[in-house]
């Protein structure tokens, strides 16, 4: 099984360096993941959305969405939680499995 | 009465409901089943228009929040998504009705969580369904999974190991789509879908753009349980309780599989999935092999439930080889399998529910006489098994004859011998429970009354249990009677133009 | 070649994290190790594409006084959408382990002991 693990690992690992090598330098400031869609977000954060915190601004506005589905994340987890682990009180003691 | 909101209220509506269920069941724990029910049927009504709108004016593109894409989120509704949604809520409405007894006899203190949590599976699976951002559905992918994990650890002995395997593996493979998201996202700068089906044709020969694409790959195959990334499946849905396997494999898998045809032939060009990188051909092998080894795997087994887990192996290779064979008769035939085998495997694992139910055991061995006990649920059973191994009129004959004639189209007469040959040994597992159910005399130990053993009493199951049933078995005979009509309409216009 | 390695060096780190914890997720053989494994794994992936976002001699992702009304030049400021996504994913991953602590509670109680060989021992035993 260890021996499984690592040829596994080696495996995924040189893919994935393989895939780095037309990664854009790190902390160049024209690089794609940067130019695209981001400027909207930083010029328009005051004038559209109120606060001068991009993240927030994205977070909250733009990609609203996606926070609403974090939350019912956690909810789920809390849900899930209280279906896998409540002990019911009952006259005879319970396990919980 | 304006059908624009549909788009959304079809999300939104269970998920409000899981949280109302979870209040309201606190205080009142008999509001949970009509509440659940409910909100499925209106989900289901916006299914339905949504299809119809799709139908009369086109693709739905519906913004959230008003911001336009890339810079928002927004849902895109064509072909491809409209009659996976109709068939989603669907089941997920005719299982609902069936939950209530089997539920009540096997976990019932923990009614009130599982069908909040069962509410919320059917909203992230149909979130993925209906969305266009690729961030969008990592995140409903993620409650989709949870809710699951926790679905399946509720349910017998071995349940809790299952479940910790396939948090393991199910966590790996999200992991592995998200981090393709970020090797597409850092040589591109978008997430949305249409938008990166623009930009990536000039990146094709990126190294990031093909290793990003692995990823998803790998991502995607662990979570539909494709062979030989499916360990967590057999485990999993046999130590679950009935409605959880009812639920979870007619639709997680079918899911995982529209998200791969979307990520192959929509998000990057047919061109570079089948002529650019030959992952369709790869695709087509490994597909055969887990054909082969699930229903070879299928056969020995004596417990129903793991036998048809086994063969849920073996149906996702079907799908699989359809993508994988990239023409227009394969793809057809792949997105009518889907559409079938959600009904045929949905009838499937609710009989075992049922005969769970009434009998307290799954073994195979011990099934003889049981149509007479219960006529009506083994006659479901009979269609399905007949479905399954692909005999007309039922719907998978049809399906099975589509992904023939798209290997015959495209020159692989190996896959033709191995659907043929899946097609046979599906009919001996299958055959061999009819046999023991149909033909064999009945076992003493079912006689009730004292009398002769040749008297069983019947004792079918209880109506809200046999009419969910019956609809789905009665489903999967009309999917074969009008699968024309449905091909000309809807799946013909599914399929990518370019084929 | 050496500036190959060292220009990009953020990634080889965080590819090395990443291949630690998937070690640990399939190698190992106790659960609470598999599980630390996961969040290894997760949390690489977090610092990864935060490192995407940055920019040489960029302030943080919120705008100064003189540039709230107007054109804010971007390459002042860091791209804030790796932050946004990571914000959930970060969330998403502390729902898992507490979901995951949930079920090897459950398996404790039901089998008294962590270690998986062990715990195929006792389900050949019993016969599940």
């Amino acid at each position: 099984m260890k021996v499984f693990a690592l040829l596994t690992v080696i495996i995924t690992g040189v893919m994935l360096v393989y895939g780095a090598e037309d990664f854009p330098k790190w902390g160049d400031p024209y690089q794609p993941g940067s130019v695209h869609v981001s400027p909207r977000y930083t010029q328009g954060t005051y004038t559209e959305a109120g606060t001068p915190n991009i993240v927030t601004s994205v977070v909250a506005d733009y990609r609203g969405y996606d926070t609403m589905g974090e939350t019912t994340v956690i909810f789920t987890a809390g849900m899930a939680c209280i279906l896998m682990l409540r002990k019911k009180k009952r006259g005879e003691g319970e396990s919980n499995v | 009465m304006t059908y624009e909101h549909f788009a959304v209220l079809i999300v939104i509506v269970p998920l409000m409901s899981a949280f109302v269920v979870a209040l309201l069941g606190w205080f009142k724990r008999w509001a949970c089943y009509p509440l659940t029910l409910a909100a499925l049927f209106v989900s289901f009504i916006c299914s339905l228009g949504i299809l119809n709108t799709v139908i009369s004016k086109g693709t739905i593109h519906y913004h959230l929040g008003g911001w336009e894409p890339p810079w928002g989120i927004e849902y895109v509704v064509d072909y491809l998504n409209g009659f996976m949604l109709v068939m989603l809520s669907f089941i997920a409405l005719v299982v609902a009705i069936y939950s209530k007894k089997s539920i009540e006899q096997e976990i019932p203190e923990r009614l009130v969580p599982y069908y909040s949590i069962f509410l919320l599976l059917v909203t992230g699976l149909i979130g993925i369904t209906v969305t266009g951002d690729l961030f969008n559905v990592f995140v409903f992918l993620e409650i989709a999974s949870l809710a699951a994990y926790a679905l399946i650890a509720v349910g017998e002995d071995g349940a809790p190991m299952a479940a910790f395997n396939y948090v393991i593996m199910g966590t790996i493979g999200a992991c592995f789509y998200y981090l393709g998201i970020g090797y597409v996202y850092i040589v591109t700068g978008s997430l949305n879908m249409a938008d990166l089906s623009q930009i990536l044709p000039n990146l094709y020969h990126n190294k990031a753009v093909l290793v990003g694409f692995a990823l998803f790959t790998v991502g995607i195959a662990v979570k539909m349980g494709l062979f030989p990334l499916h360990v967590w499946l057999p485990d999993s849905y046999t130590y679950a309780p009935s409605v959880t396997s009812a639920v979870i494999a007619p639709m997680f898998t079918k899911v995982m599989a529209y998200l791969m045809v979307r990520i192959f032939f929509t998000l990057f060009n047919p061109h570079f999935s089948i002529d650019l990188i030959p992952i369709t051909q790869i695709l087509t092998w490994v597909a055969a092999g887990g054909i082969i080894a699930g229903s070879i795997l299928a056969i020995a087994q004596t417990d129903l439930k793991r036998m048809l887990a086994y063969s849920s192996i073996a149906n996702i290779g079907y799908i699989v080889l359809g993508i994988g064979l990239a023409n227009r008769m394969g793809l057809t035939g792949s997105l009518l399998h889907i559409l079938n085998h959600a009904f045929m495997k949905g009838t499937l694992f609710l009989v075992a529910g049922g005969i769970m139910y009434k009998m307290g055991m799954r073994d195979i061995t011990q099934f003889r006489g049981l149509h007479k006990k219960m006529p009506f649920t083994m006659a479901a059973f009979t269609i399905a098994a007949l479905s399954m191994i692909g005999i007309p009129p039922t719907g998978g004959f049809f399906s099975k004859f589509y992904l023939v004639l798209g290997a015959i189209d495209a020159r692989q007469w190996a896959f033709i011998v191995v659907l043929l040959t899946s097609s046979l040994l599906n009919a001996v597992y299958f055959f061999r429970i009819i046999e023991n159910a149909y033909l064999e005399p009945p076992v003493t130990a079912y006689a009730t009354d004292g009398g002769t053993h040749e008297e069983i009493k019947r004792d079918e199951l209880p109506l809200s249990m046999l009419i969910p049933t019956l609809i789905l078995a009665a489903g999967v005979v009309l999917l074969g009677i009008f699968n024309e009509r449905i091909i000309a309409f809807i799946i013909r216009f599914a399929v990518p133009a370019s084929f | 070649m050496f500036e190959y390695i060292v220009s990009k060096y953020n990634y080889w780190v965080y590819i090395f994290l990443m291949m630690l914890g998937l070690y640990g997720m399939i190698g190992k053989k106790n659960l609470v190790k598999k599980l630390i494994g996961m969040n290894i794994f997760q949390v690489a992936i977090i610092l990864f594409y935060i490192s995407i976002g940055s920019k040489v001699g960029a302030s943080i992702p919120i705008l100064t006084a003189e540039d709230l009304h107007g054109m804010a030049d971007p390459v002042k400021y860091m791209n804030p959408l790796p932050h946004v996504l990571m914000l959930t994913a970060i969330v998403v991953g502390i729902a898992t382990t507490g979901v995951a602590l949930g079920i090897i509670i459950m398996v404790y109680n039901r089998y008294k002991t962590l270690a998986e060989d062990e715990i195929l021992e006792i389900r050949k035993k019993s016969g599940v």
